[in-house]
Formats: structure tokens, C-alpha cells, sequence
């Protein structure tokens, strides 16, 4: 299962998502999670991922930002190769905010 | 001074999710009380609540509920209840002029519960990130002020059992000295966590099973009373300037009339009598009502020892001779305690039994403790009794009394 599938699942499964809405360039707050709810989110993503978030929040506006971060926290982190972009353009970094 | 209306009532109660039902099962003495059936139930010597059938995918979006407790839930839905019962355009309302005012005795506890149990039960750091906001006390209220954008006070106040009592009445004196022209204001409980149950139940506070049937295990005033159920839920009226109210030709409910608090001052537990009586007194004088006026007491009557004989020789103490003619009702005996909740829930009762000529029965009332002998309504509502003026008495832990009394709008509703 790609990196977007497992995200897709947690955004069905925990914030009843309709699967159709789900794209990489859209924003995650169209999707009702804001920059509070990602911090849920990040949670979910590290239990789904097993990989360790750093303590400070990141921003990550959309969902192919999403996908990118937890792509290179794999890599780091187990040395897992990205599965997810294939056929999409890699989305540009994480922002880390101010 | 400005006269209130009362204009809108919401309810989530586990005798009902709507004011037609909460009154339907009110007045046929159906009890909402039950054995729970949950695995921690093993611990708790009699595992007995009131609970509500809600279920929060029903009212709201699934990323806007993972940061509601249950408590915030209860609030947020009972407000919509009772300001689409009130017609209120809040929108184009002078939204400074409006208040939120709303009660709750323990806030959002569950979140509070749910984090120890990960915290330390399960020894893991992975508490919700929305832990502080689920479990603030006015959490509820800055919900409810948010979807409708209400922009003048957003106040929480707790005080036990007396919580929505309290936050109507505090609302009711905005309203009166013109601060205000429209108030939200209630109260909203979600206890029935195994942490919360088993809180009250080391207290001595709490019912023992009935072996017979457990629906009956709440009996306010009898002989052989042993406690009080805790239930869950919330209720919110609209309360509003009687002549804006009149000229946006609302439908009124009841005019509230008066709020009296009167702290004990002397135990945090063991209520006194001078103390609920004290608090009666000062409602019947800001009403300026005769005690022999009032037509029905809605009686804080939570079942135990402690509680309803105190209650019952204050009552005689401010009603005199009269004590013995005016019906008392407690409701706690089929909906449970409701904790920051009760005190709304049952005024909106008092309300309901008033706009429709009933005095709303005591049930499980068999044979009355000794010193428990006034009219209590035992076991049977009665019907057709004209009801001008209700009181509604809410006393608490920590010793704040309170205690509401209203008319029937039909009583005043032309001579403004």
C-alpha cells in the first residue's frame, strides 16, 4: 500500500473522509483539519508509520505535503524507498513555521 | 427593571432528547434509570445511571467531534434545541447584547478520564493533543458561542449542583438591568465515566440497586431512600427582554421572576437548613411573591438521607402551614442527577408542568421517611391543576443554594 493509501485510510477510517474528496494538492483544511486538528493527525501518523515526529509541530498545508514528510521520515528512519509518487510531480518540502 | 421571558427550551436528558418527550415521560413516571452494562460495571457496587441516547455523528462533522467531549456535545445540541424552539435570528441580533451563560459541575471529565487511563494505566504519552480543550470547564459554552457567533458575555460557572441554577439565574439579573437583551443559558453534565461513578460512589452518595427493579432505585423522600443516580445530559433556554420578546411576537414559556443564592457557609458536604431556606426567602422576595402563592415545588430532592429531610424542613420553615398544601415534585427519581445539569433541566420541567396544568409525580414513593411529610405527588402526576407560579430549588456541594421561581406567561402575558 502506498504512503497515500495509508494516509487516505486514517483520514476514512478517523474523519469520515469521503474517499473521493481525497487528492494530493488539496488543502487538509477543506478536509476540516486545521492546524490544530493536525496535531491529531500527526499522531495518527506516527502509529500508523512507526516513525518518530519531531517534538516542534510542522505545517504541512496539503496532502502531498503529508505524503512527502512521512515519505522522508521513512527514509530516515528506516531507510524505506518513497512509494507513493510514481505518476505525481513530488510535492515541494514541509514548511516548518516560524 | 426589565421583565424576562423565557422564549426557548433544549433538552438532551435521558427521558428524552426534545421537550415533548422529556415532559411525555415526566409526567408518566417512566424512569430513565438502569443497570449499566460496561466491563469496569465489576467495580462499582451498584453500576445504576440515567443515561442518553445520543450519538454525535447524528449532529456533527467528523473532525469538529473528535474535539467535542461528550459534555460539549450535550451543550452544543440542546443550545440549537432551544434557539430554533425561540426563533432567535442571532445573526442579525446585536450579538454584544446577547450572553452565553452555562453551567457544568465537572466539565469535560471524560477527556480528563480517558487521559489518565492513558497516561497512566496504559503508561503512554500518547494523550489527545485536544485534552486541555475537551476537558475546560467552559469549553461547552465557548462552543455554543462560536456557532452563533455570540459576542457578549461567555461566562462557565460552577458550582456543583446548583451550576445551571446559578448560570440561569446570574443570566436572568443581565437581562433585568438591561446589560443584556438575550441570554443562552443552562447547564451541561457528562459524568458516567467508571472514574466519575466511582468518585461519587466512595462519597456514600449514590443508590443502592434496587433488587425488585433497578429503574426504581432513586426515591426521593421515602423511608427507605439510599441515594441518588447520576445522569447525564443538558438543558438550555433562551431567556430574553419580555417586551423584545413580545414584539417579535415569541412564544413565551414562563416569565422568570426570581433567583435567589444564599451560600451555607459551614460543611462542604452536609447541607443546612437555614441555608436552603435563606436562598427560598431571597427568590420569593426579588419575585415579590407570597410564599402562599407558589403553586408547585420542584423540590431539589435527590434522594438521599442527607438532602431531603434538610430540604423538607426548609420548605416548612419559609411555607409555614402552607408547606403542607403546595406539591412538591422530584424528578431526579426518574432522570437521575444531572449534577451542573439539574438545576436547568428541572426548571425547564417546572416550566413545561406550568404551561400545561400538571404537577409532574415522585415516583418510587411508597411510604414517606418520618420526617419527609409533606405533599410530594407520590407515584402519579395529576392533571388540571392550574399552576401560576412554579419554584425550582437547586442546592449543592460546596453549600451555593439557589433557587428559581417563575409564572406562567398566560398569567401576565397582556398586562405589560
Amino acid at each position: 500500500m502506498t504512503t497515500l493509501e495509508r494516509l487516505s485510510k486514517i483520514l476514512v477510517k478517523n474523519y469520515k473522509v469521503d474517499p473521493e474528496r481525497i487528492t494530493l494538492d488539496g488543502p487538509l483544511e477543506e478536509l476540516g483539519i486545521d492546524s490544530l486538528g493536525m496535531a491529531e493527525l500527526l499522531f495518527f501518523i506516527e502509529d500508523e508509520f512507526k516513525v518518530q515526529l519531531p517534538f516542534d509541530p510542522v505545517a504541512l498545508p496539503t496532502l502531498g505535503d503529508a505524503v512527502s514528510y512521512i515519505d522522508g521520515l521513512l527514509a530516515a528512519q528506516h531507510g524505506t524507498e518513497t512509494q507513493t509518487t510514481a505518476d505525481v510531480t513530488a510535492p515541494a518540502p514541509p514548511r516548518q513555521p516560524a | 427593571m426589565r421583565r424576562v421571558a423565557v422564549t426557548g427550551i433544549g433538552v438532551i436528558s435521558p427521558l428524552g432528547s426534545s421537550a415533548v418527550e422529556l415532559f411525555a415521560n415526566a409526567t408518566a413516571g417512566h424512569s430513565a434509570i438502569r443497570r449499566i452494562e460496561e466491563t469496569w460495571c465489576k467495580r462499582l457496587v451498584s453500576p445504576l445511571a440515567a443515561c442518553v441516547h445520543f450519538n454525535g455523528d447524528e449532529h456533527f462533522a467528523a473532525p469538529k467531534l473528535r474535539m467535542l467531549d461528550r459534555v460539549s456535545q450535550f451543550a452544543i445540541v440542546a443550545a440549537r434545541q432551544a434557539i430554533g424552539d425561540a426563533r432567535l435570528d442571532i445573526p442579525n441580533a446585536d450579538r454584544q447584547r446577547v450572553g452565553i451563560f452555562l453551567g457544568t459541575g465537572m466539565g469535560g471529565s471524560q477527556t480528563t478520564d480517558d487521559g489518565y487511563q492513558t497516561l497512566y494505566a496504559k503508561q503512554s504519552n500518547r494523550i489527545k493533543p485536544f485534552t486541555v480543550l475537551m476537558g475546560m470547564a467552559n469549553a461547552p459554552a465557548a462552543w455554543i458561542g462560536i456557532e452563533y457567533g455570540v459576542t457578549g458575555p461567555n461566562l462557565t460557572y460552577s458550582t456543583a449542583c446548583s451550576s445551571s441554577a446559578v448560570s440561569i439565574g446570574e443570566a436572568w439579573m443581565r437581562i433585568r438591568t438591561g446589560d443584556l437583551d438575550v441570554a443562552i443559558a443552562g447547564g451541561a453534565e457528562a459524568p458516567l465515566s467508571f472514574g466519575g461513578l466511582k468518585a461519587w460512589e466512595v462519597l456514600h452518595t449514590l443508590a443502592t440497586e434496587d433488587p425488585s427493579d433497578a429503574s426504581t432505585s432513586c426515591k426521593p423522600f421515602s423511608k427507605n431512600r439510599s441515594g441518588m443516580v447520576l445522569g447525564e445530559g443538558a438543558a438550555i433556554v433562551v431567556l430574553e427582554d419580555w417586551e423584545r420578546a413580545i414584539q417579535r411576537g415569541a412564544i413565551i414559556h414562563g416569565e422568570l421572576i426570581g433567583y435567589g443564592i444564599v451560600t451555607d457557609a459551614s460543611h462542604i458536604a452536609r447541607p443546612t437548613v437555614a441555608g436552603q431556606a435563606a436562598a427560598m426567602r431571597a427568590a420569593l422576595q426579588v419575585a415579590a411573591c407570597a410564599p402562599a402563592s407558589i403553586d408547585n415545588i420542584n423540590a431539589h430532592g435527590t434522594g438521599t438521607q442527607a438532602n431531603d429531610s434538610v430540604e423538607t424542613a426548609a420548605i416548612k420553615q419559609v411555607f409555614g402551614e402552607d408547606a403542607f398544601r403546595i406539591p412538591i415534585s422530584a424528578t431526579k427519581a426518574i432522570h437521575g442527577h444531572l449534577l451542573g445539569a439539574s438545576g436547568a433541566l428541572e426548571f425547564a420541567l417546572s416550566l413545561l408542568a406550568m404551561q400545561h396544568d400538571v404537577l409532574l409525580p415522585t415516583m418510587h414513593l411508597d411510604i414517606a421517611a418520618a420526617d419527609c411529610d409533606l405533599d410530594y405527588v407520590s407515584n402519579c402526576a395529576r392533571h388540571n391543576v392550574k399552576i401560576n407560579t412554579v419554584m425550582s430549588n437547586s442546592f449543592a456541594f460546596g453549600g451555593t443554594n439557589a433557587v428559581l421561581v417563575a409564572r406562567s406567561a398566560a398569567q401576565r402575558a397582556g398586562t405589560a
